[in-house]
């Protein structure tokens, strides 16, 4: 190997911005991941089948797609069919919101309905009604049961987020992309740009583990 | 007293055994079994009941003593270098049967039963089958043959767990607590046929909460409790009418209970 | 607007060959990618440190950066760093098996934890040798239980193989990007793209729960 590093010619200014605007969509898209995903699950445990199959289509749909045509399809496509003209980071976080929530409700829904059913008879034992029963009982538990996974995917979005630099949002992989260019140290560039995405997720990978060793210490 | 013309079938002398500094679970345990006996252990949880056939099958490490099995050296520790010394080759003629049965799961009943005798002794497939078989037909369970554990009824899986312990011609079985798991109406088909092993003189130890089965199938029984022996003798007298205070309560409580 | 699926026919070779170019990547890195991650499980439960703390810092690593810079790293940093033209397939090979090592690996370093402990002492009570412990009792056990998720690895990798269209390479995401800049209807080339995607995604995700409930049934003592 005849490469000689040279990681003075990086300037972090471009990155640092990049990082803020990948740390926005993130954020943004994980508080419609969390509220929408819930509402998602409810829609499709519903008996009602005209409310449960589309909402299960949608799950279905972005769950069963690469990410990327996702995202490419939602910048090409929303405008032409639907005649609207959003920022490109609107749209960025609305494809990568879609996505997470339809990962979510599914995260939901399987914490919902393993919630035992022992726990439910308790609860119609003491005399609880259904409304309560569900409100008291199910989502508390289902909930904290969904956090772990709920972080995963959030963190997953973090990383997925790097897709939004093909569409041409400034995030951390494109401010990458761009200086990498700019600079011809694509080694440099890009090493930097994966330790500063590693640096992130890391941390909160740590954290899941923890909080499902402790579960599992709990539960047993 | 006449001494014993062949050596007793198991001598422990003085067993330690600790889970750390804080946990002393065996305190100097000296047992002696003569071939043909059948030695029910009873005591309350915690008492070190469980360790002892998990010791003396080589399944956990000891701090200090020793355990010899028909006059052979098989278990010993001296303290010092924290290591036990385990002969694989005696522990072979021990077999084990556990509370919660673990078979295999992914192998079918006979294969269950084959695998040691086709691995460990090299056994023939043709001949190790046509053994198992046997045994599944002496203990009603021919039909289950070709079951998975997973379609099996836990008294069902008991007794494959026992039929695959015997495939290696044990000369000791250790029964752990074998009934615990199992609803109550399944109960009495296990202990069935460990009676029916009894009958052909099998000798055994067995650690169980069932105070009627203790009462049918010792030869005698032992009281452990806190780690050491409380009391050691026939099952009238340790069940019937215990010497020691200890033992007393406890009987009187567990029989005060299942009134 | 007026939506012409028709056009989709006139480029049906380009996408076919597109996707073959999918199914061919993914096979191959998953073949590639099972052997790696399997190693790198047993890797990472081994006794030698130093083979715990290399495997260790993959999986973080892999697991913990966006597969599309792992993919920009290896098509633009590796050739210059071994000094070697690689082809656009070798690159994208190399960056997905890497990936699919990573996630695989913990898959089966899960389910080797999975086989309990009783497991032992059985095969302890009936003498067997560990070889036969290992081969006989924990692997088939590991590896049944490894296959519902090995399974859904397989479909993330498939999904995941799209992100080589940003790096150039023909495959359905690339032909399809291509034939929607040139003919201007996006939206039917890149629906028609989503959906060919989902109809084989989705179909093995089913298949997915499917055989996890299988063999829990047939494992579940």
């Amino acid at each position: 190997m005849n490469y000689s590093f040279d990681f003075q010619s990086i300037s972090f200014a471009p990155l640092w911005e990049g990082l803020m605007v990948t740390l926005e969509l993130t954020a943004a898209a994980n508080i419609i991941g969390i509220v929408g995903g819930f509402l998602l699950a409810l829609l499709i445990m519903s008996p009602i089948a005209v409310i449960r199959l589309p909402a299960m289509l949608f799950v279905e749909f972005f769950r069963c797609t690469p990410a990327i045509v996702q995202i490419v399809w939602f910048f090409y496509c929303v405008p032409m069919l639907f005649n609207v003209f959003l920022g490109s980071m609107t749209m960025g976080i609305l494809a990568l919101g879609f996505n997470l929530m339809a990962f979510n409700a599914e995260a939901y829904r399987a914490s919902i309905q393993a919630v035992f059913r022992e726990q439910i008879d308790a609860g119609i034992a003491l005399g609880l009604n259904p409304f309560q029963r569900i409100l008291y009982i199910v989502l508390p538990t289902a909930f904290r049961a969904s956090i772990p996974v709920l972080l995963t995917n959030g963190i997953g979005i973090f990383q997925q987020s790097a897709l939004v630099a093909i569409v041409a949002v400034q995030d951390l992989m494109y401010q990458g992309k761009t200086l990498a260019t700019e600079t011809y140290r694509p080694i440099e560039t890009f090493t930097v740009v994966a330790l500063i995405y590693f640096a992130v997720s890391f941390p909160v990978t740590q954290i899941v583990g923890y909080l499902e060793r402790r579960r599992q210490l709990l539960m047993s | 007293m006449t001494a014993p013309i062949t050596p007793p079938l198991v001598r422990m002398q003085s067993l330690h055994k600790s889970y750390g500094p804080a946990m002393q679970v065996l305190k100097g345990l000296d047992i002696e079994m003569q071939p043909g006996e059948r030695l029910v252990v009873i005591g309350p949880s915690g008492g070190g009941k469980s360790t002892l056939l998990r010791v003396m099958m080589g399944l956990e490490k000891i701090d200090r003593g020793s355990i010899t099995f028909g006059g052979k050296p098989y278990i010993s520790s001296d303290g010092l270098d924290k290591k036990t010394n385990i002969d694989t080759e005696v522990r072979r003629s021990i077999g084990m049967v556990f509370q919660h049965y673990t078979l295999f799961p992914h192998l079918n009943v006979v294969e269950n039963l084959i695998l040691a005798p086709c691995k460990v002794r090299k056994e023939r497939k043709s001949d190790a089958t046509e053994r198992a078989v046997g045994l599944l037909t002496r203990f009603g369970l021919a039909a289950k043959a070709k079951a998975y554990p997973a379609q099996l009824s836990g008294g069902q899986k008991q007794r494959v767990a026992i039929a695959r312990a015997l495939m290696l011609d044990p000369k000791l079985m250790l029964f752990d607590e074998v009934t615990s798991a199992l609803d109550p109406e399944l109960v009495a088909e296990v202990e069935q046929v460990i009676l029916q092993l009894a009958a052909q003189k099998m000798p055994m130890m067995i650690v169980t909460h069932d105070m009627w089965f203790a009462k049918n199938i010792a030869s005698r029984v032992i009281f452990c409790a806190g780690g050491v022996v409380v009391e050691d003798g026939p099952p009238e007298q340790v069940l019937g009418s215990p010497k020691e205070e200890r033992t007393r309560d406890f009987i009187d409580r567990v029989f005060h209970i299942r009134q | 607007m007026a939506l012409d699926f028709s056009i989709i026919l006139r480029f049906q070779d380009a996408l076919l060959l597109g996707l073959w170019m999918t199914l061919k990547l993914t096979l191959i890195c998953v073949i590639l990618g099972c052997t790696l991650g399997f190693l790198v499980g047993l890797a990472r439960t081994s006794r030698s440190v130093m083979l715990r703390t290399i495997s260790g810092v993959y999986v973080d690593f892999f697991r913990g950066t966006p597969v599309l810079i792992q993919l920009f790293w290896i098509f633009f940093c590796l050739p210059l760093i071994l000094g070697i033209e690689l082809s656009n397939l070798a690159s994208g090979v190399i960056a997905l098996t890497l990936y699919m090592g990573a996630i695989t690996s913990e898959t089966f370093r899960a389910s080797l934890k999975s086989v309990g402990p009783e497991q032992l002492d059985a095969c302890i009570a009936l003498g067997l040798p560990r070889r036969i412990q290992v081969t006989n009792v924990i692997l088939p056990q590991a590896v049944l239980r490894a296959i519902p998720t090995l399974l859904s690895n397989c479909v993330s990798l498939f999904k995941e193989s799209a992100l080589v269209s940003a790096v150039g390479m023909a495959d359905l995401m690339f032909v399809g990007q291509n034939i929607s800049n040139n003919t201007a209807q996006p939206v039917e080339v890149l629906t028609i793209v989503a959906l060919i995607y989902f109809i084989i995604a989705f179909p093995l995700t089913r298949a997915v729960s499917l055989i996890e409930r299988r063999i829990l049934a047939k494992l579940a003592i």
